[in-house]
């Protein structure tokens, strides 16, 4: 009974029988006969609920993962969501709803700007945008049912509601159709995500001072908007709002755009072309106070360092500064989980709390926030379950900026090498002496490989351009087999295709490239 | 054919096949700091709890021997808030240090027997409440 902590499911299954057959019952063991108490007292007043193998605690894309993972391996699976639907801020409000915007909102722009030397002439072109807005939400709906279809598949119980500790195996739920439940787990997965952080003194309305939920949902195009903090999400909806008209201004307190991670050089080359597209940027600038009390919103903002304030003026303002963890309500106090100074529950290199049986995964904890961490985590949690042991590389974790052109990278970056004192070498290719980027009139960018200066093992790679989010594939399978820049070099790619560029990036860095 | 040839006798690929997946007979499940916490050791409050979690049954040998190791970790490291855990002692107690199946059988000894009042609260009997005797009571007329 104390390997409660694994999934017994041939035990649980056997005793079962017993019971069902009242000829075994004087055969059972003393501890056998404690499992049949519990069971036949299971089906009592005191204690309705079936005890799980597995109860995850959030239906975002770590918890859906999971819960479809877990019931591919046999587990008995709930899922706890209260959204209503399932996929969590990722395809309810995050990634997908963003990258449904984005991609409109590009062929808006360049329907508009970049048709006419194409040899395309077009109309009067005008922007419906509760069009697009129904575009996005029917791709968001798809995929949100999809997932509750592979829940029917893998016979994953979905329960809507809000999952509370009762204990350190029982979970109330709150019922989003009114009532309470209670699940019972012998293991228990938290993947309650993470929500944006506010900006302190800026009440959020997500009408005019919005986060990345209210900045995908706007019914009209601001016709100025100020974005504080020029990480991915702000760049990401400063990039769409921009390209549908409005005029966009970036107050970043850092001396540069794009977040932890990005390279500087990559960060320097996107900033210079979101600038030609018509965003505006203030570096190093902090924001002091903030009033939407008016018509519209006032934003006083200062040099970082000290120096002379001055008050912006927007219609909208998007609080872009980052995400925290999001547990409230989760009751962790009361089975004495604990948070840190950032409010992620800790946890060990198998996901364990200190509770052996009750484990996080995903924005909730450790790690970078991002939506295929999370995956990679959730797979790996019930590997841990079932078969004992999982695998994620937190080095080899990409990460996207969905701008246009697209920036994306993997591995270190030429700061933290540097910091490490690591000697690297540098190998670059342009997308203009790329023959398909020619042919697509789409040339901004290049693919940057960082290798090990004396063993030519890929450290990092970074690229800005089109396709990039792609392309990064290549850079992260890469450097999980621990390959060099000779391997991706001496690989054939595909002509006439973006990826030659990353060939040749990776010939530069240990050679030289063919082509420039 | 020949340059091919060639090439293959100078260049040592980095990435090779390593041939079929393998699992390893034993992995380490003892708890380690997690790769991307910001720090090395895991807060001294895992070891407490799983060294208090471990009470009966077969790990009562075990928890024998891990109660005194925390002793002795708690000893070496009352002036930290983290536990290191002492060369070649199980690190945070000995709950996850081994699968279930290494643990041996769950069945008590011989002649032994568990107390229910001795389990973790989860095994025991639930208490009545005050609205499930009002049903039994009341023939269940209560529940509706």
């Amino acid at each position: 009974m104390f390997k409660q902590l694994i999934p017994r499911a041939t035990a649980r299954s056997s005793a079962l029988r017993s019971i069902q057959h009242p000829s075994h019952v004087s055969r059972l063991s003393p501890s056998t006969s404690l499992l049949q108490d519990r069971i036949v007292q299971r089906r009592g007043y005191a204690t309705p609920a079936e005890e799980k193998d597995l109860v995850i605690i959030g239906g975002g894309v770590a918890g859906y993962v999971a819960a479809i993972k877990a019931g591919q391996e046999g587990l008995k699976v709930a899922c706890i969501e209260k959204r209503g639907s399932l996929g969590g801020t990722c395809l309810n409000v995050g990634c997908i709803p963003s990258k449904s915007l984005l991609e409109n909102s590009r062929i808006y722009h360049q329907i508009q700007h970049d048709v006419k030397n194409r040899g395309i002439d077009v109309g009067d072109v005008k922007l419906n945008l509760t069009q697009m807005m129904k575009a996005k939400d029917t791709s968001v709906s798809g995929l949100t049912k999809g997932i509750e279809f592979l829940f029917k598949k893998n016979n994953v119980e979905y329960i809507k509601g809000a999952g509370r500790f009762e204990d350190q195996n029982t979970v109330a739920v709150d019922l989003t159709d009114g009532g309470n439940s209670v699940v019972r787990g012998k293991n228990i997965l938290i993947a309650t995500g993470s929500e944006a952080t506010p900006f302190p003194g800026l009440e959020i309305d997500e009408k005019k001072v919005v986060t990345s939920n209210g900045a995908i949902a706007l019914t009209e195009v601001p016709k100025k908007m100020i974005v504080i903090g020029g990480g991915i999400i702000g760049l990401e909806m400063g990039s769409v709002w921009s390209r549908l008209g409005s005029e966009v201004t970036v107050v970043e307190f850092l001396g540069a755009i794009g977040g932890p991670g990005m390279d500087a050089e990559i960060a320097k080359s996107i900033q210079k072309t979101l600038a030609k597209q018509g965003m505006k940027f203030m570096l190093n600038t902090k924001v002091t106070n903030g009033d939407a009390s008016g018509e519209g919103v006032k934003i006083d903002v200062e040099a970082a360092k000290g120096g002379k304030a001055q008050t912006l003026d927007a219609d909208v303002v998007l609080c872009a500064i980052g995400r925290r963890p999001y547990t409230q309500g989760l009751g962790l106090d009361k089975i004495g989980l604990e948070t840190d100074s950032k409010g992620r529950i800790v946890i060990d290199s198998e996901y364990r709390t200190k509770i052996p049986h009750i484990r996080v995964i995903g924005d909730c904890t450790f790690g970078p926030m991002l939506a295929h961490k999370a995956e990679e985590e959730a797979v790996a949690a019930v590997e841990y379950l079932t078969k004992s042991y999982g695998h994620v590389n937190y080095n080899a974790i990409p990460a996207v900026m969905y701008t246009h052109p697209e920036v994306a990278w993997v591995g270190q970056n030429e700061q933290e090498l540097k910091e490490e004192g690591v000697k690297y070498k540098v190998g670059s290719f342009p997308f203009t002496a790329n023959s398909r980027a020619k042919t697509n009139l789409d040339t901004e960018g290049m693919v940057k490989f960082l290798a090990d200066a004396e063993t030519d093992r890929i450290l990092g790679v970074h690229i800005i351009g089109p396709n990039a989010g792609e392309m990064i594939a290549e850079g992260t399978l890469a450097l999980e087999y621990g390959a060099s820049t000779e391997d991706v070099g001496r690989t054939s790619h595909a002509h006439p295709t973006l990826s030659e560029a990353f060939k040749e990036a990776a010939m530069s860095t240990y050679a030289k490239a063919i082509h420039y | 054919m020949q340059p091919t040839r060639i090439l293959r006798a100078t260049r040592q690929p980095l990435i090779k096949f390593l041939g079929k997946r393998n699992v390893p007979k034993n992995i380490d499940h003892t708890p380690h700091a997690h790769p991307a916490a910001p720090n090395d050791s895991l807060p001294e409050s895992f070891a407490q709890y799983r060294n208090r979690a471990i009470q009966h049954g077969p790990l009562g040998g075990q928890q024998q021997q891990t109660g005194q190791r925390a002793q002795q970790q708690q000893q070496q490291s009352s002036a930290s808030s983290t536990v290191a855990p002492p060369s070649g002692m199980e690190p945070y107690g000995g709950i996850g240090g081994k699968s279930g199946k290494q643990l041996g059988d769950i069945q008590p000894a011989k002649g032994q027997f568990f107390d229910r009042d001795e389990l973790p609260a989860r095994f025991r009997r639930r208490p009545f409440s005050e609205a499930e005797m009002e049903a039994v009571d009341s023939a269940g007329a209560s529940m509706w």
